[in-house]
């Protein structure tokens, strides 16, 4: 059955990744575009496949969090659903980008030059929002894992739970603010998040929902919980229709009416049946998506071979991967059939009763397990006193995070209030939070044990983590210093004879002022407008002190040589620029 | 071996000719290769007829107050440059795209685009007047850029940082009025870019870009401007001609137009300095009605309209 599936996935893959190798050799232009749509079918395919990811981490954390029964086989697969779409959803806004090289500039980072990101766009919270959310889904998918071997573990994941609760809402109301923070009439509303986290909810429960159906069985529960968020999202398209006039005939009747037919006996006993109820709500969410980011689809332009492409790439490629992984667990995981098991629902019942009896002996927990429906736990109980350190500590981070931000910007001219800055909290807080809990596990857990291949990856993936984080922030090592040094202390020093300063001179300005004072063409082209030439009169206007500044201090495109000449070279640099300046525009009057 | 020395010496200066040939045809020939390649101005003027033929979007005005100081951090209170574009005067030509495509180095676009209306002209056509970005005060472009390309100068241009670009376009779904342009071609090598203005660079592909109120010339006229006062008042070296040419010591951009407004025979287009009393903006549209499209007459434009009297 999955080797089938896998290979569907693989015929659909292969044609899609043409699509996207042509995409990404093209451009933007490749795709359906027109005056109005600027971005195309891969941001519905983003704000789709992140609204698919929402199901793993609802069914499974909300669930722990709230103390609703959910089997562990069913909470795998959501979370391994939930892994392999973010994956495309991380793909599609980065190939959408126009200039690819450039991405790294999102990311709230310092670069060389001080530069910062806009911490006041929606992308940068995206951005980071995303990151984190890929990051903590993947750790808690891997505890859940380890947990069945290491029971010592599971009271470490309802704390986790309680992390990714909120963080499911944040992403998807920072996906939401992408659209509805802009002035396009179609995406105005404050309803905004509201409507993407039932969307993707619902496309969410959907895509668990057909997964179990290729697995073999139901869970009544979330059957019933998509109706019900049929008619949630029904409530929400009525409101857009009544206040914009907006109203996608065919997503509605998708999405909206078809899932009805569960009321219906015969598609709902049957495996095909329920397999099709689910597929139409994610054809008519994905119709949604694509309206209602390309406003005039229709009048001006239509959906092309390569749009066609990229969804089959996305489609063929999540099938790949999920039931990939799904028989690489089956095959190598021991005892595997109690991770998922092609069982057919009989001993469903068994499996829930094993487990919670495990899950009782382990934390402890017995006479609060006992009490039924929405019980939040209290501040004295186990899962606080194991999450009230990290979250002090996660807190803590978020806080100086944050202001450490909002005192960054990308250029002095750029207005940034402390609420552009908010979005980046939580994400923040509750990475370092999860950190925290971890080194927890690791330090004071007894039974917790790395095996060497484990322990081999992980220091390798710190190694990584290390080296991208070193790369994309170089911490504004040549920065324009704010604090000047000041030059009139030192007077017009000349121990620093012209030879010298020749060497100096090709060593570190030549680049991009060239050896022989004029510019560097090839490398000062790129600028604009294009700096002024440094001759005679010029230098004479700006005078040596002040150059001399520059040069330690730099300005606009001039780097600060602060800590790395003394204002002595400094002193001498100038005198061999206007030497070169002097012999140029003595050439230029012969 | 059957070679005399008159051969041998030939086959040497011969390889020694294609090296040298060889050698140099990174630029003398590279360059007599491009002549040949480049668009004629003839294919600019047919696009820029082209566009105003095909122009159907429509402007809807509303009345609007006068520009005035900017209120983001580092604003200049002296200058905040803008133009005014007169209604009554317009007739709708077109010379304007022209001259603005060869100022900036705008370059063509493919068939198909034209067709579609995707041209990359700084200046639209929009109810028989040209249109282009209105460099506004609260520009909402500016405002969701996540990498800060698009930013505003102390003077009141809304800037492009081309280098800093990621093109995710963003800047462009959040233009009201759709000013911004998108380099979705490699103009420079489908052969559709021409460099006329050496000031200007050209743009990669998947850039932004947008009318810059030929940012270029004020910035040279800056630097002459402060070239000049300082080489002057070094000269005199004392205190009471620094003191004579006191009102003349801030630099605000007087004499400078764009190429837009020197190409209009009517004189439908003024550039100039909002803040400045003697400014021909300023004087020009005294006694006038500005106007400004509705969409962003909230967002304080630079770029307006006038029509009538008051």
């Amino acid at each position: 059955m999955f080797r089938y599936l896998m290979l569907a996935g693989l015929a659909l893959f292969l044609p899609g990744l043409c699509a996207l190798g042509y995409s990404l050799y093209e451009g933007p232009s490749a795709w359906m575009l027109d005056s109005r749509t600027f971005w195309g079918t891969p941001i519905s395919l983003f704000v789709f496949w992140v609204g698919l990811a929402h199901a793993g981490t609802l069914l499974s954390a909300v669930f722990l969090a709230l103390d609703i029964k959910l089997d562990r086989r069913t909470a795998l697969i959501a979370e391994l659903s939930t892994l392999a779409s973010l994956v495309f959803a991380g793909i599609f806004p980065l190939m959408h980008l126009g200039y690819l090289q450039n991405f790294y500039m999102v990311a709230p980072f310092l670069d060389a030059r001080g530069n910062f990101a806009n911490v006041s766009s929606p992308l940068v919270w995206d951005f980071c929002c995303i990151a984190v959310y890929a990051i903590l889904s993947l750790l808690f998918f891997v505890m859940h894992l380890k947990a069945r071997v290491n029971p010592a573990l599971d009271k470490y994941r309802k704390p986790m739970a309680w992390l990714l609760f909120p963080l499911v809402l944040w992403v998807h109301t920072v996906v939401s603010l992408d659209f509805a923070t802009t002035f396009v009439p179609e995406w105005r509303g404050a309803f905004f998040p509201v409507y993407f986290i039932a969307g993707a909810i619902f496309s969410g429960i959907a895509l668990v929902n057909l997964l179990l159906c290729t697995e073999g069985y139901r869970v009544r529960l979330l059957e019933r919980l998509q109706l019900i968020c049929s008619w949630i999202l029904c409530a929400i398209w009525f409101w857009d229709f009544l206040l914009k006039g907006t109203f996608f005939a065919s997503a509605f009747i998708f999405a909206g009416v078809l899932p009805q037919l569960r009321l219906v006996s015969v598609f709902r006993e049957n495996r095909w049946g329920r397999a099709a109820l689910s597929v139409s709500v994610l054809f008519g969410l994905f119709l949604e998506r694509f309206y209602l980011v390309s406003p005039e689809y229709g009048t001006s332009s239509s959906f092309g071979w390569i749009d066609l492409g990229l969804v089959a790439f996305s489609v063929g490629g999540f099938m790949l991967l999920f039931f990939g992984v799904r028989r690489l667990l089956n095959r190598y995981a021991e005892n595997a059939g109690a991770y998922f098991g092609e069982v057919d629902g009989s001993d469903m019942a068994k499996v829930e009763e094993a487990e919670d009896a495990e899950r009782v002996a382990a934390s402890g927990l017995g006479v609060e397990k006992s009490k039924k429906g929405f019980y939040i736990q209290p501040w004295s109980s186990e899962e606080y006193r194991i999450l009230r350190f990290p979250l002090l500590v996660g807190i803590a981070v978020a806080l100086i995070f944050v202001v450490w931000a909002w005192g960054q910007l990308p250029f002095v001219n750029v207005e940034l209030s402390l609420a552009n800055v908010l979005p980046l909290v939580y994400p923040v807080m509750a990475l370092a939070t999860v950190m925290t809990l971890l080194a927890r596990i690791y330090f004071v857990e007894k039974s917790f044990v790395l095996h060497r291949r484990e322990k081999i990856l992980g220091v390798a993936i710190l190694i990584l983590a290390g080296a991208c984080a070193g790369t994309f922030f170089a911490g504004g090592a040549s920065e324009t210093s704010g604090a000047s040094v000041d030059v009139a202390a030192f007077g017009e020093n000349t121990n620093v004879d012209l030879a010298q300063s020749a060497l100096v001179w090709n060593a570190r300005c030549a680049t991009c002022h060239g050896r022989d004072g004029k510019f560097n063409e090839k490398f000062v082209r790129e600028y604009y407008p294009v700096p002024p030439k440094l001759d005679l009169p010029r230098l004479d206007s700006l005078g040596t002190d002040s150059l001399v500044k520059v040069v330690l201090n730099g300005r606009v495109n001039m780097s600060a040589y602060a800590n790395r000449l003394t204002p002595a070279e400094a002193y001498g640099l100038v005198n061999y620029m206007r030497s070169l300046a002097a012999r140029d525009s003595g050439e230029g009057a012969r | 071996m059957g070679m005399d020395r008159r051969e041998f010496i030939k086959s040497c200066s011969l390889v020694a000719v294609m090296g040298l040939l060889y050698g140099c045809r990174k630029l003398p020939l590279d360059e007599v290769a491009r002549l040949g390649d480049g668009p004629t101005l003839k294919q600019f003027e047919d696009e820029v007829k082209l566009a105003v033929s095909q122009a159907k979007k429509q402007l809807d005005l509303v009345k609007v107050s006068r520009p005035g100081p900017l209120s983001i951090p580092g604003a200049s209170p002296l200058n905040r440059f803008g133009m005014a574009i007169d209604l009554d005067l317009c007739d709708g030509c077109g010379e304007c795209i022209l001259a603005c495509n060869k100022e900036n180095n705008v370059p063509l676009v493919p068939e198909d685009d034209a067709a579609r209306g995707r041209f990359m002209h700084w200046v639209d056509m929009r109810s028989g007047a040209p249109f282009m970005c209105a460099h506004c005060g609260k520009a909402p472009c500016e405002r969701v850029c996540p990498t800060g390309a698009a930013n505003h100068t102390p003077d009141g241009l809304s800037a492009m940082v081309y280098k800093r670009c990621a093109g995710s376009r963003f800047c462009g779904a959040n233009c009201p009025v759709q000013a911004r342009k998108f380099n979705f071609n490699d103009a420079q090598k489908l052969g559709l870019a021409r460099k006329f203005n050496k000031e200007v660079p050209l743009r990669d592909k998947g850039v932004m870009e947008k009318c810059s109120l030929c940012l270029h010339r004020l910035q040279n006229d800056r630097l002459k401007f402060k070239t000049q006062l300082s080489v002057a008042v070094a000269a005199a070296g004392n205190v009471s001609v620094k003191n004579a040419a006191e009102n003349a010591t801030e630099w605000r951009g007087r004499g400078v137009t764009t190429a837009c407004s020197d190409a209009c025979k009517r004189r439908a287009i003024i550039f100039g300095n909002w803040l400045d009393e003697k400014s021909p903006l300023v004087q020009l549209t005294k006694d006038r009605v500005l106007y400004a499209p509705r969409e962003i007459a909230d967002l304080d434009p630079s770029v307006v309209f006038m029509r009538g009297r008051r």
